[in-house]
């Protein structure tokens, strides 16, 4: 089933994880967009309403993981799209005020492709619920 | 390590990619911060803009299951945190420790491979542990947030605003861009001609002008593609220049001096080629320089010195070039004792008084290195740092004025014209032939170049090609008792014609120098170049051989 | 296209021979300004250039030829990575061609912001010679395309032929 994905991250070597994690399976059909800071991102996100999951990182420069949530909660852009906060371990107060900003869950890194892949299933096993 | 293998093993090369320079930074800026705090510069904001880096590099660590890394990082992020709060711990002994852990991050980072040995990074990160326990740590609670503060201010706007503006291209494909290219100017020659021979023959008409300035035009836009790629390949000479001050500050240490390191022209452009090939000549220079050239601080001081000596590495463009000079303010070279020692190399170094002393001190054997010491780099002498800089098709001088400093200044190409050539040798001379057009190199054996109309012709795959003596064509050959061995098959624009050699001496990248005025416009010479050995070769130029047969005939 | 170098040649050592038979004795230095030179032999006479257009010296031993080169270019060498034109002042000056010794050399000049190397039989220390020894070369000499003779230097039972290298070198074609 053809899903579509986010992932805003300041990392290109994140990038080439992600698209490595993307490529197996049942994923290889998905289509992925990248952004490499949160102002980039958050234009992506406003430009695909259809997204199945957005990975987002915490640490980047000008406009954080943190950032991005606040400004899509003031402007109510896409609430129905789930939103990953991706952290570095050390970091539980962040994972919480994110939780409060609007974030559908967190993944802590170092993450195995596993994680993101049971994130996806149960982000889809929501959406078919809501629906 | 179990058979637990890293699932994104195989973005170890993106990894290094990604971290080396952000590791490098971090080293570089502890060094800067060392300097700082000595000299009672506080310097908040250079510790605050290290979070992010060190967060970065923790993080892509531990994805890629590097833990040495990943722990040393983690070890720095929280003695910086440390820092960051408390200005009294602010000390040589914190500086120091910074620096060892920078350089270590580096190195771990640079030789990335999952069966990295930990003991290293053990080491460290307990030492930072002690140097944290040490004292009576913060309210452990108030320390996130700290570095969730740092985090936030770190980065920088520029940063983020270069990211999103750059590409990053592997450097091989630039490489393979040009080398299409190359091939494109080759075919552009082919077609160039092919337009003349139909011109000769057919005269002129609207389609043959047209056809004229389309093989123009063509030239033209191939010739600016050339030059937009080559601009492509330049880098700030910051990238080579970006690892002295860490390396000057170890070597100055170890060897007990103090020496300062001032940079200029850090933003001034080279091709990448040329970079690569500059940094082993360049830290051979320096640290001979502080090997050798600084006097203990008592002589110093008696001389009336600071205490600290200065080093400079000095870069700046200039007219086609970039000039670069590595000065000190040490002992200076003393010339008598270089003099004295180039007599006692025989009748070759007469120590003539009009033979200057920047001609002698690159002698072999004759080095301002010439106490081996570990540090020097195996006794690595300037004559070694000459021929580095000679094959790059660049210069080196040297000013020196005894108890004053020492200044070398290189002159260097900003892009190298590369050719891979074929050498082979002509009644002993040897020559380049560029390799894009050698078709094959054949044993010419006894019968098998026959005569017709007074000009040499053999078989080559199928074909009768001309093949001609190379003496003859250049012009050199005396007449010849022995016949040549081997004969090369040159070919340009369809055409093919062997050349008549003695010997293939083998491939060979050669940098192409221009041809000095003085000797006019030699026919089949399209330039020069210095081989491996010093000697100067002519390189040919393979088109204007090809001709040569037809005028001829 | 050569000059008639072989009457300026049979000229100037006929003027050198002339010069040998007043036979000047050894005598005290001189007073006055000097001039700087850099010596050296071509056959059996010895020339000088100032010797603040001289770079350097170097040894002979790897000079490459250049096919097609002009003929008074011996070839070019490599002066510390840079390429080198080296001169053959012999057929400049109307002299034939000679095997090199051991003691042949290259000296380095900057002439007219050109950096060239001469080639040449030998070297010699750097001479001081007062001005006053000075004799202006002889007439036939001076004339023609043999104009880079600018004077001879009678100093200590030497007779040094003066060149001047800007026209010495100046293209002949």
């Amino acid at each position: 089933m053809p899903h579509s994905f986010l992932v805003i991250d300041d990392s290109k070597l994140h990038h080439q994880m992600y698209r490595l994690i993307f490529s197996r399976g049942e994923l290889a059909a998905s289509t992925l967009y990248f952004a490499t800071n949160g102002r980039e991102g958050y234009g992506l996100l406003a430009a695909h309403p259809e997204l199945t999951l957005v990975l987002l990182d915490l640490n980047m420069p000008e406009m954080n993981g943190l950032e991005v949530l606040e400004r899509r909660r003031a402007e109510g852009l896409h609430p129905h799209v789930p939103i990953v906060l991706v952290t570095t371990e050390g970091t539980t107060d962040d994972e919480a005020r994110g939780r409060r900003a609007g974030a559908w869950e967190y993944l802590r890194k170092p993450f195995q492709p596993a994680d993101v892949e049971r994130l996806i299933h149960r982000a889809l096993a929501e959406a078919a619920g809501a629906s | 390590m179990g058979g637990n293998e890293n699932p994104f093993g195989d973005l170890l090369q993106d990894y290094v990619l990604e971290c080396l320079p952000l590791a490098e930074q971090v080293a570089d800026t502890f060094v800067e911060l060392e300097r700082r705090w000595r000299a009672d510069d506080p310097a908040d904001a250079v510790i605050a803009s290290l979070a992010g880096r060190l967060h970065t590099i923790k993080g892509n660590s531990a994805m890629m299951g590097l833990a040495p890394m990943r722990e040393v990082a983690h070890a720095l992020e929280d003695a910086c945190g440390l820092l960051g709060q408390r200005p009294d711990r602010r000390n040589d002994a914190a500086a120091a420790l910074l620096v060892t852990g920078g350089g270590l991050l580096a190195d771990l980072v640079r030789n990335a491979s999952p069966e990295l040995d930990p003991a290293a990074a053990d080491r460290y990160v307990e030492r930072v542990r002690q140097w944290l326990a040490s004292d009576a740590a913060p309210a452990a609670d108030s320390q996130p947030e700290r570095r969730q503060a740092d985090r936030r201010a770190g980065g920088g706007a520029a940063g983020a605003e270069k990211a999103a503006s750059v590409v990053r291209v592997d450097f091989r494909r630039l490489d393979a861009m040009l080398e299409v290219l190359g091939e494109g100017l080759i075919q552009h020659s082919a077609l160039a001609e092919a337009y003349r021979e139909v011109a000769r023959r057919g005269g002129g008409s609207d389609e043959m002008d047209r056809l004229d300035q389309a093989v123009i035009a063509l030239q033209k836009t191939l010739k600016r593609l050339e030059s937009t790629l080559m601009e492509t390949r330049l880098l700030p000479i910051a990238t080579v220049f970006g690892r002295f001050p860490r390396m000057v500050r170890d070597t100055a240490e170890a060897v007990g001096k103090r020496v300062r390191l001032v940079q200029a022209g850090g933003e001034t452009p080279l091709d990448k080629a040329v970079l690569d090939r500059l940094s082993e000549p360049l830290v051979h220079l320096v640290t001979n320089a502080i090997v050798h050239a600084f006097e203990p601080a008592e002589a110093r001081r008696r001389a009336g010195k600071p205490e600290e000596g200065t080093m400079r590495l000095e870069a700046a463009p200039q007219a086609g070039r970039v000039v670069i000079r590595v000065s000190d303010d040490g002992r200076g070279l003393d010339e008598r004792a270089i003099r004295k020692k180039a007599e006692a190399l025989g009748p070759e170094g007469r120590s003539d008084e009009s033979i200057p002393l920047r001609n002698l001190i690159f002698l072999p054997g004759l080095s301002t290195a010439d106490r081996v010491s570990t540090l020097a780099g195996r006794g690595v002498g300037l004559d070694v740092v000459a021929g580095a800089i000679h094959a790059l098709g660049g210069t080196i001088d040297v000013e020196t004025a005894v108890g004053q400093g020492t200044a070398f200044t290189l002159s260097l190409p900003v892009t190298l014209a590369i050719v891979r050539s074929l050498i082979v040798e002509i009644d002993q001379e040897r020559y380049a032939l560029p390799l894009a057009h050698v078709a094959e190199t054949v044993r010419a054996e006894p019968d098998a170049i026959r005569e017709i109309n007074h000009r040499g012709v053999a078989q080559w795959r199928g074909d009768l090609i001309h093949v001609a003596d190379g003496g003859a064509v250049l012009g050199t050959g005396q007449s010849r008792s022995t016949p040549r061995r081997f004969y090369v098959v040159m070919a340009a624009g369809g055409k093919r014609r062997g050349l008549l050699v003695d010997r293939l001496v083998g491939h060979q990248d050669v940098v192409v120098k221009g041809l000095d005025p003085e000797l006019g416009r030699p026919d089949v010479v399209s330039g020069t170049t210095i081989l491996g050995d010093g000697r100067v070769a002519c390189i040919l130029d393979a088109v204007r051989i090809l001709e040569g047969g037809r005028r001829a005939g | 296209m050569p000059v008639d170098n072989a009457r300026t040649r049979d000229a100037l050592l006929g003027f050198a021979d002339a010069m040998d038979a007043r036979d000047v004795a050894d005598a005290a230095p001189a007073p006055g300004p000097e001039l700087h030179l850099l010596t050296f032999a071509l056959d059996r006479e010895e020339f000088g250039i100032p010797v603040t257009q001289v770079r350097e010296v170097i040894r002979v031993s790897e000079i490459t030829r250049v096919p097609q080169a002009p003929s008074h270019v011996r070839g070019v060498a490599n002066l510390r990575g840079r390429i080198l034109a080296v001169v053959e002042l012999r057929s400049r000056l109307g002299l034939p061609p000679a095997e090199l010794t051991a003691r042949a050399r290259v000296v380095v000049v900057e002439v007219r912001g050109r950096v060239l190397g001469l080639l040449v039989d030998a070297v010699s220390q750097v001479t001081k010679v007062p001005q006053a020894s000075v004799v202006p070369a002889p007439e036939e000499v001076l004339s023609g395309d043999s104009d880079y003779v600018t004077g001879v230097a009678r100093w200590q039972s030497r007779l040094i032929i003066l060149l001047d290298l800007e026209k010495a070198l100046a293209p002949t074609e």
